[in-house]
């Protein structure tokens, strides 16, 4: 949009590229729009989350219990911390969310935290999380990367926990290139990610600038996990957009589950009242044989010219996990891992797009049956 | 606070503008066709065989060092005079950072005595920095390490383009690895990001699957078709610069040379006007200010009193300065201490405003005002 590209432009002008006012407002207006405390603003989603296990106090020797059908960032800045990434299962096919039943099954009194994933968009059930991780004493950190403005009864995702953990990555809902942010109530939560973003010193770039501080300390380990000016000038931009585009998926995603309700041989997840409470991020489809999902998919791209993808391998199955944690059986995951097809979802996609999509969908299915 | 003279002038040309919002126009903003373009170009510019774009010079020097075999149980000697970042990213590969002391308030280089002091049967990696852009002993660090197979990583996040040997090696091609910072105070500046210099294939290789999570393939390859899925086969980061950012440092890197002649000429206007007052010295030789590439200019006074007084003076006329602490001053490394040289230079020297649109005039103001306050 030109006033995204006229935000980038003017701070480009300007001069001033590291983390300054326009990071801070950035992040006001997003905590705002969350109806949380504090927005840290950092390089990426997986930062966001070693700083939230990092506040959670995650160190070696420490268990944080995750899902494995999600990106591996979600269990590798678990390791980041020394810690050993415990993985649970999910519901299954109908919902892709991480099962509390399994989670409760796999707290150790070494648990320390446990971590949530909002898949594609849709509420995980952070109320009996919550529950359970208060009766346990452990801290929920909610990873939103799919979920920005998704809510559970009016309150946004990423305010139920310790912290939440939001992406800008290029194909997410708020897309800025490589971004991230870090919510919380917590003023001591807050405090250390601001801290630990910058190298742990107790001031910044822009407060010498200012002249607020003259000099620093530095007390703890820190990393370089900034965002710079210009991404949170077009992330600020885009913010305004975000209700609009998220509107937009959510008519999308209702009219593809009215198309594909009559599709031979699919498992649509979630259900048609979840729609208003997720961020619709991706439309996940899962086709009931596993033999089938490969042909489809390359037949969908060469004989349809439809792209799609893969949310997600499961991260226990990747060679660096495997290698560390031996062969951990997670049969929902591992169902929905080889059953998953990602079909286009994008807030200016047509309905004719969606035709096409359906289209090209039902016809290989049948084809491979 | 508003000054009259800031440290740094950041000054982004309407070409590079254009260049960056015709990269958000073409829609793909993550690692793609402009990464390739300017890591081939850079590589070429330095004189390596790889460059390998990151997030960050912090994110450069953590990769370089896990690639150079970096773990736990490993020392890596770190010059105490450095920004706290080198030290944090030993501790980030598991290893243990290990002082060593600068050669004194005329040189604030490592020094290789200081540094064969320290070495043991752990260490694994010296890292070298190019304290401002002012190449080190890499000979002497070179005689002291290869003998004992310890690896040599260049940390020239405030180097870009130093000549290290006056031949033409360029600083960050001279050991396994070399660290460049594009940080908005640098020399080549976009923000937030830096580059891993290697001429060595198994590093470029280790380097560009950590900074993207250790996945086999990345989101271009699979945009276009190359790939399916992939496998992960390490703990891997998200060290990813974007797309926008390598297109603003491609259209600044041709301006690079020319930015690094300016500020040598404004260091060298600097060191004829403090050089000549009695108290001052002006650190490295004129020999070495034609090698360095100038990240910074800073007098050196008779003592802290002085110092601060200059600094006081400075900030009262709008005229922003800074100062660089040796690490052992943070309450985290406080106990790696004490570096007699290091701390002596960060007490004593003071860091005065430069950059490629610094003018004359400009140099004149300030040194009116130290002169002025020396009187």
């Amino acid at each position: 949009m030109p006033e995204d590209l006229e935000a980038v432009a003017e701070t480009l002008r300007s001069g001033w590229l590291t983390q300054g006012p326009r990071t801070l407002e950035f992040e006001a207006a997003f905590a705002a729009q969350l109806g949380c405390a504090h927005g840290v603003a950092v390089s990426n989603c997986t930062a966001a989350l070693h700083l939230a296990y990092l506040a959670a106090g995650v160190g070696p020797g420490d268990e944080v219990i995750v899902p494995a059908y999600t990106f591996a960032a979600t269990a590798a800045a678990v390791l980041y911390c020394g810690g050993t990434p415990v993985f649970a299962d999910i519901y299954g096919l109908h919902d892709l969310s991480i099962d509390p039943a399994d989670v409760a099954a796999k707290i150790t009194p070494r648990t320390k935290a446990v971590a949530a994933v909002h898949f594609a968009g849709y509420p995980a059930p952070v109320a009996e999380l919550r529950a359970l991780c208060d009766e346990h004493g452990l801290a929920l950190i909610e990873d939103a990367a799919h979920a920005p403005s998704a809510t559970v009864g009016g309150r946004k995702l990423g305010t139920f926990g310790l912290a939440g953990c939001f992406s800008f990555f290029s194909n997410k809902i708020l897309p800025v290139g490589e971004g991230g942010l870090l919510a919380t109530d917590d003023d001591a939560v807050a405090e250390l990610a601001r801290r630990r973003r910058s190298h742990a010193m107790t001031s910044g770039t822009w407060e010498r600038h200012t002249g607020e501080t003259d000099t620093y300390d530095v007390a703890a380990l820190g990393f370089n996990y900034r965002i710079d000016e210009p991404r949170a000038a077009l992330a600020l931009a885009r913010l305004g957009r975000l209700e609009e585009d998220i509107a937009q998926r959510r008519a999308l995603t209702r009219r593809y589950r009215e198309l594909l309700a009559d599709v031979e041989g699919l498992t649509i997840p979630f259900s048609d009242a979840q729609i208003d409470m997720s961020s619709c991020y991706v439309m996940p489809v899962m086709v009931e044989d596993p033999a089938a999902r490969g042909p489809v998919r390359i037949a969908m791209r060469e004989r349809h010219g439809v792209q799609t993808s893969l949310f997600y391998p499961s991260t226990h199955h990747f060679t660096a996990y495997r290698e560390r944690f031996g062969e951990i059986s997670l049969p929902q995951t591992e169902l929905a891992s080889a059953t998953e097809i990602t079909i286009p979802l994008y807030p200016h996609l047509t309905g004719d797009d969606q035709g096409r999509v359906v289209t090209a969908l039902r016809t290989e299915l049948e084809r491979a049956s | 606070m508003s000054w009259d003279i800031a440290l740094t002038d950041v000054v982004i040309t309407e070409p590079d503008v254009e260049a960056v919002l015709a990269c958000y126009r073409s829609g793909w903003l993550t690692m793609g066709p402009r990464i390739q373009a300017f890591e081939e170009q850079f590589a070429q510019r330095v004189g390596a065989r790889h460059a390998l774009a990151v997030s960050s010079g912090s994110a450069a020097i953590h990769l370089a060092l896990l690639a150079a075999g970096v773990g736990p149980g490993d020392e890596v000697v770190v010059p105490a005079l450095t920004f706290v970042a080198a030290a944090g990213m030993v501790r980030a590969c598991g290893g243990t950072p290990v002082l060593c002391d600068s050669i004194g308030v005329h040189d604030h280089n490592l020094d290789p005595q200081s540094v064969a002091d320290v070495i043991t049967d752990r260490t694994k990696v010296v890292l070298a920095t190019h304290w401002w852009g002012y190449p080190c002993d890499m000979a002497a660090l070179r005689a002291l390490c290869e003998p004992r197979g310890i690896a040599i990583v260049e940390d020239a996040a405030q180097a870009v383009l130093a000549d290290l040997d006056g031949e033409g090696t360029l600083a960050g091609t001279a050991g396994v690895a070399g660290c460049i910072s594009l940080f908005s105070k640098k020399q080549l500046c976009v923000g937030e990001g830096g580059v891993v210099l290697t001429d060595d294939d198994a590093i470029a290789a280790t380097v560009r699957s950590l900074r993207s999570h250790a996945m086999t393939t990345v989101t271009w390859d699979r945009h276009r078709g190359h790939a399916e899925t992939y496998d992960i086969v390490d703990v891997g980061f998200n060290y990813r610069m974007d797309e926008p950012r390598a297109a603003l440092a491609l259209s600044r890197l041709p301006r690079l040379g020319d930015a690094i002649a300016s500020r040598r000429a404004a260091v060298r206007a600097y060191r004829e006007r403090l050089g000549a007052l009695d108290g001052v010295l002006m650190p490295w030789t004129d020999a070495e200010v034609q090698r360095s590439s100038h990240f910074c200019v800073g007098p050196v006074f008779g003592d802290r009193e002085t110092r601060d007084r200059v600094r006081a003076a400075l900030t009262a006329a709008q005229i922003q300065t800074t100062w660089y602490p040796s690490i052992t001053r943070f309450s985290e490394y406080h106990h790696l201490g004490p570096m007699p040289h290091a701390e002596e230079i960060s007490w004593r020297h003071l860091a005065l405003p430069l950059s490629a649109t610094l003018s004359d005039e400009h140099v004149a103001r300030v040194c009116d005002v130290v002169e002025a306050t020396l009187r």
